[in-house]
């Protein structure tokens, strides 16, 4: 990564040579030409018979870091220059995905990238397929940033991310047997041509420690925070270059370094390997990415990572403040922090231990900069997706910012009691510290407390964040809580995943929908069109050929391009449920060899996602649907209309490899669970139709595709709760649906477990004994009659392509642009800079 | 490590002429300056134009040497550098520890 970075500034001699890209202008053909040949040749020592696609990805990388660079400077200083106001982005997860081709989109080169290398006898796509995926990101949350950061830039938003350099990102994932086994990945490991180190702007974080209490000049009480330990936070920052081109901002990702001469005492007393130990500890904060739904994820390191890049993005930010020569006071004027989920919301004390103890704020003016500054996004309804850190924990790790959190949950409960006095069972509800039975720091409270804004992804999420999560906060601030659907980008999700659809509306609709996805709308005209509605289910089948290629490639499992694609694409959860997915495909199976019910047309399921590691019921669920697919995609009596693909290691790559490729989208989680999900607007604006519950962003979508554009089925939110309160509802299903009890039986009577007949009994339990608390077999004979449905109107060609077309002219609304736009309105008060 | 004494007045100037004040000089630079009080120095001003980066463990060596002197006299700090009143501001020691902004007047306070 160093070598590479040496080589963007050029020497004396680099810059007389003419294969480089002169400033300021957009490269054409030749000069980006000559700018490959000349990192091919110089910078990559490769000549054009020993290059690889890989040093052709390389050297086209940084073909396009020069004018990327030089439009990200000027960005900078445009905003310099209007004295804007710029938002900050902090999150725990930025899953960006790729970036050369995205890039080489919104640059608008990739045709003319395409002829050189064309020109060089490469196909651009080869080329592209070895950029490596980084894995920054468990799922809708890390990806949702990356959305975001894209639709800031493309408007020309002055907003930068914050977030950790993990060395390694999420698990790569194998299967072995049907089973998910868990591979390191380590993304970087070859470098990336588009890390740019700012090592000069490097930060010193404190941890640890302990507090001394004194009296200072003017008598006042004053901790002092004494033998604490140091970590250096390095940023590298990543260009975020908007569509056009013309906006570039960044994305700033730290790397925890052990300071120099770390430890230099005890390497000088001879014991290196200790010294060593110290500085591998130190670096372990950058190292892992934790998984989603871990149980480990109650660790101190994760708390630590969580401090760590809030400390370094609040340096920055203050630095930035400073050297913009704004006043202290006006923080809050020229700098909005959004927190993205509670992982930030550390953010909270630092910014108040900044003001208070570094620049000599008082308490009040403190805490009214704080609040005016930061916003929070809650991106869960899980109670134990909400984070909360043992005191003892807290204490030992950050000292000074524990007293800061008592002091604020101090002041936030007088206020309360002020409001409901008396009422001591609010006060416990409500208070940042949670006292019994072991004294923890709810991180969601001090979010809430310490924000002046509070919203939630859907519109149906953010109703249950007031009334079912946090009513209390609603009931004292209603003002403050408001909702933001999440959207996202379509030059991502549509330009470059779709490219052929993207062609098809462009030629239609001309280009001016990819800045403005409201455009869209003119295409519906079109659902009646017979010529379009073929060149669109031209473009449909084609996608799915790509996929079955690709799926043949990497499972080994041949799938007809002209069934009926039905995706299921997302972490792997029970309340997702996959395995209603799963108890579906077997009851098919049942249908098709033992009643002798042929489908109406072939059907091919795929999923794909990840298990966390430690997440024991959704790993066996991995396993029952890989057990299926050997079975199902074996058996000659089924295999002819059925066929079952896990496409392994899901990430961004994956994604758009099989979103543009899907007829049917699976967003089936039981309703109440999910609070948007983003997947629902990819398929969607892609042309799938939804199968799906009332949940999250779904209801959004059923609204504006219409009821007859899509497959609702299950009980609401409302009637889940209800029907918990009647007791196991799930064994009423078994013995009264023939259906499911044949699906049970199947469970375990070694059809999908030949190995191991007990295999599934967890899962079995899970269902029948432990009251099925996701509802998977209430809602079983719903979905089982709306997928009926589904695949007969499949066979009907003409309606269904219509009725596709109607999808992606109605998904405007999930544009994350539109999004960006209401939180720049609505909750930063920021302005564009043109 | 390198100190540099320079008698002024009843004050002893002593200018640490190192760029670091971290773990590998701490508890040098502690002793060497306790040791100028147990001698009877009583007040130091102490300069620190020269030092850029101070870690814990020199803070640490600072606090000890103004806990050392207690009541009994005196330290003042000349020559703070940013790194190192970042580091003070941090720890609010800026708050318990005096600092001047020439040896003059340091000397004179």
């Amino acid at each position: 990564m160093c070598a590479l970075k040496v080589l963007i500034a050029p020497t004396d001699n680099e810059e007389a040579m003419t294969s480089k890209i002169a400033p300021n202008a957009t490269p054409n053909r030749q000069s980006l030409q000559n700018a490959v040949d000349y990192h091919l040749e110089v910078t990559l020592a490769k000549t054009s018979q020993s290059a690889e696609p890989e040093d052709y990805h390389l050297a086209l990388a940084l073909a396009l870091r020069e004018p990327v660079i030089r439009a990200m400077n000027a960005t900078e200083a445009r905003v310099r220059q209007a004295g804007a106001k710029q938002v900050h982005y902090l999150s725990m997860e930025f899953l960006i995905g790729r970036l050369l081709a995205n890039n080489l989109r919104n640059l608008g080169l990739y045709d003319t990238c395409a002829e050189v290398a064309a020109d060089m006898g490469m196909s651009l796509a080869d080329v592209l397929e070895t950029e490596c995926d980084p894995a920054l990101g468990n799922g809708g949350l890390g990806r949702l940033a990356a959305c975001f950061l894209d639709s800031l830039a493309s408007l020309s938003y002055p907003g930068y991310g914050y977030g950790i350099n993990y060395q390694f990102g999420l698990f790569r994932q194998t299967f072995m047997n049907g089973f998910q086994r868990e591979q390191p990945d380590n993304w970087a490991v070859h470098g990336t041509p588009w890390h740019i180190e700012r090592r000069e702007q490097s930060s010193m974080i404190p941890i640890y420690g302990r507090l001394e209490g004194d009296l200072d000049f003017d008598g006042q009480y004053n901790p002092h925070w004494l033998d604490w330990n140091s970590l250096i936070g390095v940023p590298a920052d990543i260009p975020v270059v908007g569509y056009g081109g013309k906006c570039v901002n960044f994305l700033r990702l730290y790397t925890a370094r052990a300071p120099a001469e770390f430890d230099m005492a005890i390497f000088n007393d001879g014991d290196y390997l200790r010294a060593m130990e110290r500085q591998v500890a130190v670096e372990t904060v950058s190292k892992v990415l934790y998984p989603s739904d871990s149980a480990e994820a109650g660790r101190e390191l994760r708390f630590i990572q969580e401090y760590f890049f809030v400390a370094c993005a609040m340096r920055d930010i203050f630095r930035r403040h400073h050297a913009a020569g704004h006043r202290l006071e006006d923080f809050g004027r020229y700098n909005a922090i959004q927190l993205n989920d509670t992982h930030p919301a550390l953010a909270v004390v630092e910014l108040m231990r900044t003001l208070v103890d570094e620049q000599s704020v008082s308490w009040d003016a403190a805490w009214e900069i704080t609040r005016q500054t930061m916003a929070y996004t809650n991106h869960t309804l899980l109670p134990e997706a909400l984070e909360r850190w043992p005191a003892v924990m807290f204490e030992r790790v950050l000292p000074r910012h524990l007293e800061i959190v008592y002091e604020i949950n101090r002041r936030f409960l007088s206020e309360v009691a002020i409001r409901h006095p008396g009422d001591d069972a609010r006060l416990q509800r409500m208070s940042i510290v949670q006292e019994q039975p072991d004294k923890q720091i709810r991180m969601a409270h001090l979010a809430i407390v310490g924000s002046h804004s509070v919203n939630g992804v859907a519109q149906m999420h953010s109703e249950l964040v007031k009334s079912q999560l946090v009513p209390d906060f609603y009931d004292l601030w209603p003002g403050r809580f408001n909702n933001k659907t999440n959207g996202v980008t379509p030059r991502r999700w549509l330009l470059n995943c779709n490219h052929r659809l993207a062609a098809l509306i462009s030629e239609a609709l001309g280009s001016g929908w990819i800045a403005d996805l409201s455009q869209l709308i003119r295409l519906e005209p079109l659902a009646a069109d017979a010529a379009f509605r073929l060149a669109f289910r031209n473009v449909k089948l084609q996608n799915k050929a790509d996929l079955a290629r690709r799926t043949r490639a990497v499972t080994g499992v041949t799938v007809d391009a002209n069934s009926m694609f039905d995706v299921q694409i997302k972490r792997i959860h029970e309340y997702k449920r996959q395995l209603l997915n799963a108890l579906h495909i077997m009851h098919l199976y049942c249908r098709i060899t033992e009643d002798g019910c042929p489908l109406p047309t072939p059907k091919t399921f795929i999923f794909s996602g990840k298990a966390a590691p430690g997440y024991v019921l959704a790993k066996l669920i991995i396993k029952l649907i890989n057990n299926i697919a050997r079975v199902v995609n074996a058996d000659s009596r089924a295999n002819q209309s059925l066929r079952v693909v896990f496409y392994p290691d899901y990430k961004v790559s994956v994604a758009e490899l099989i979103v543009p490729a899907a007829d049917l989208s699976e967003q089936i989680s039981t309703a109440g669970y999910e609070a948007s999900g983003t997947g629902n607007m990819k398929l969607a604006m892609n042309g799938a139709l939804t199968i799906g519950t009332l949940d999250g962003a779904n209801v959004e979508i059923a609204r504006d595709v219409g009821s007859d554009n899509i497959y609702i089925f299950g009980l609401t939110a409302q009637q889940v709760i209800e029907r918990r309160l009647l007791g196991n509802a799930a064994r009423e299903v078994y013995e009264a649906n023939p259906h499911v009890r044949r699906v049970i039986t199947r469970l375990t009577d070694g059809t999908f477990s030949s190995e191991d007949r007990n295999l599934f009994v967890p899962i079995v339990n899970a269902l029948l004994d432990q009251g099925d608390f996701y509802m998977h077999l209430s809602d079983f004979a719903d979905y089982a009659q709306k997928h009926e449905l589904a695949t007969r109107d499949f066979c009907d060609v003409e309606n269904w392509s219509a009725r596709a077309i109607v999808n992606v002219a109605r998904s405007a609304h999930f544009s994350s642009d539109r999004t960006i736009r209401e939180y720049a309105r609505e909750i930063w008060d920021l302005q564009q800079v043109v | 490590m390198l100190l540099e004494d320079v008698p002024e007045g009843d004050c002893l100037v002593v200018s640490l002429r190192e760029k670091r004040l971290d773990a590998v000089i701490a508890a040098s630079f502690k002793e060497a300056l306790v040791q100028r009080i147990e001698q009877g120095q009583r007040n130091i001003v102490l300069d620190m134009s020269e030092v850029s980066f101070m870690d814990s463990s020199g803070l640490g060596a600072v606090v000890s040497v103004m806990k050392h002197l207690g009541h009994k006299g005196r330290l003042h700090i000349c020559g703070v550098t940013p790194g190192v009143m970042a580091v003070l501001k941090l720890t609010r020691m800026d708050r318990v520890l005096k600092t001047f902004a020439s040896r003059q007047a340091a000397i004179a306070a």
